[in-house]
């Protein structure tokens, strides 16, 4: 077995513990920084800095290092919210540059069989900011699971005596894809919300 | 090692590392058993979206000694008009948290994974109505052998059908007769008959319990059960919160 130095042990340990990082790739990555010691001191400073600067959103609860954050603050339609699971979906709602309203992120989504219930998740943050009556749609972009659905479908029943229109992101088939790889299940659904051309 | 095919149903699905997962399933041919499906959460090629809570599949396995091996799955069915209703979705993991409580790992049961299946078939066609959830507690009970005595009472082993005044036993394991408790939940005999019929009738809304006999039947299952649960079910306390 090999001993490398405490401090170097350290660093490997704090490596493994990212997602995707193993032994030999934390080995591979604390070697490369050690060769290189300005993107190491510049890979410290801009940890440290992350951790002092980023925070959450007082308003949509996504990650920021302004409060507000710059979705909550620039020029976007202020009448319509789209709610999503995790500051990422944020990303990819924006890549689509298809949605120009707010966010609201739940930091997660109901689930019975972890117990993850309403009061885990920034719902009664959500509430509070429909109750203020600028808002006349929210769209529901949580995901296309179960606790995405169950997430979904009690939001839809706190949301709707509100007299707000709650709608849902659409799912079928995959742009791009041959129908006669899809499963059935999505094939079952597209059929569902199939549209008049 | 060969890899051989189950009929299954999800009972849970855990993250597992960067794009693994770990997935609890209840199959005919095997019982309860745990499975790591690698890299499930980026490919879709041979797991797609079927790695989802009360999903019934055909799966091919890889059988090992604690954790097997998922190599793939076809969809039977994912039960879509279940995932249209808080209620609906509530009460399917509930089902599936109980069986994996009760249930010990490689224990086979093809009469409990039929009561499954028919619950969540039952759930996905009809509306929800809480006397199909009692039904199943009641005949869950029945296939592992929890079944409280319903027939006689607990204490003095006399036949409940002739007796008035019938309560609760406080261990929560059958039924007493009026002269062995005067204290504990009175239970009416129709409570009792309408149980009985539901261990014997086998098909899912033949039985509705009208609302005094829902509470009543609630309190004796809600009490057989709890003797058999190693901690509380989380999909129990969500029911609650989300009054579903």
């Amino acid at each position: 077995m090999i001993h490398f130095s405490r401090s170097l042990t350290r660093l490997l340990g704090e490596l493994k513990k990212l997602p995707g990082v193993g032994d030999k790739t934390a080995l591979r990555l604390a070697f490369h920084l050690l060769k290189s010691p300005d993107n190491l001191s510049a890979l410290a400073e801009s940890l440290l800095e992350v951790k002092a600067g980023v925070r959450f959103c007082s308003i949509c609860f996504s990650i920021t290092e302004a409060d507000p954050c710059h979705l909550c603050s620039t020029e976007r339609d202020s009448t319509t919210i789209c709610v999503v699971e995790e500051p990422q979906d944020i990303l990819a709602m924006e890549r689509s540059r298809a949605f120009n309203g707010r966010y609201h992120v739940l930091h997660g989504a109901l689930s019975p069989l972890n117990g993850i219930t309403p009061s885990d998740l920034k719902i009664a943050e959500l509430m509070q900011r429909l109750e203020k009556g600028s808002i006349r749609e929210v769209l529901l972009a949580t995901n296309f699971t179960v606790e995405g659905e169950a997430t979904a479908l009690y939001l839809t029943r706190l949301i709707k005596p509100l007299s707000i229109r709650v709608t849902r992101l659409a799912h079928g088939i995959p742009l791009g894809s041959d129908l006669e790889f899809v499963d059935a299940a999505t094939v079952q659904r597209a059929v569902e919300g199939r549209s008049e051309l | 090692m060969q890899s051989i095919e189950l009929d299954a149903v999800v009972l849970g699905v855990m993250d597992y590392g960067e794009a693994d997962k770990i997935v609890t399933l209840f199959a005919l041919e095997q019982g309860k058993l745990k499975g790591l499906a690698r890299n499930a959460k980026k490919s879709r090629k041979r797991f797609g979206g079927a790695l989802e809570p009360f999903a019934r599949l055909r799966l091919q396995v890889t059988l090992k000694d604690g954790l097997s091996t998922l190599n793939g799955a076809d969809v039977i069915n994912v039960f879509p008009h279940i995932r249209t209703e808080l209620g609906k979705i509530s009460h399917a993991a509930y089902a599936c948290e109980l069986v994996e409580q009760l249930v010990a790992e490689g224990e086979t049961n093809t009469r409990l994974f039929r009561l499954l299946t028919a619950y969540l078939e039952h759930l996905d066609r009809v509306p929800q109505d809480a006397s199909d959830r009692r039904f199943f507690e009641a005949n869950l009970l029945k296939v592992l052998g929890y079944q409280p005595e319903l027939a006689r009472c607990a204490c003095c082993d006399g036949e409940l059908a002739a007796m008035q005044q019938l309560r609760l036993a406080p261990s929560g394991t059958g039924i007493l007769c009026g002269s062995c408790a005067r204290t504990g939940r009175p239970v009416s005999s129709d409570t009792i008959s309408l149980l009985i019929r539901s261990l014997s009738t086998g098909r899912f809304g033949l039985v509705r319990f009208p609302p005094e006999g829902l509470a009543e039947a609630g309190a004796i299952l809600d009490a057989a059960i709890a003797c058999h649960l190693t901690r509380p079910l989380k999909s129990l306390a969500f029911m609650e919160q989300v009054s579903c």
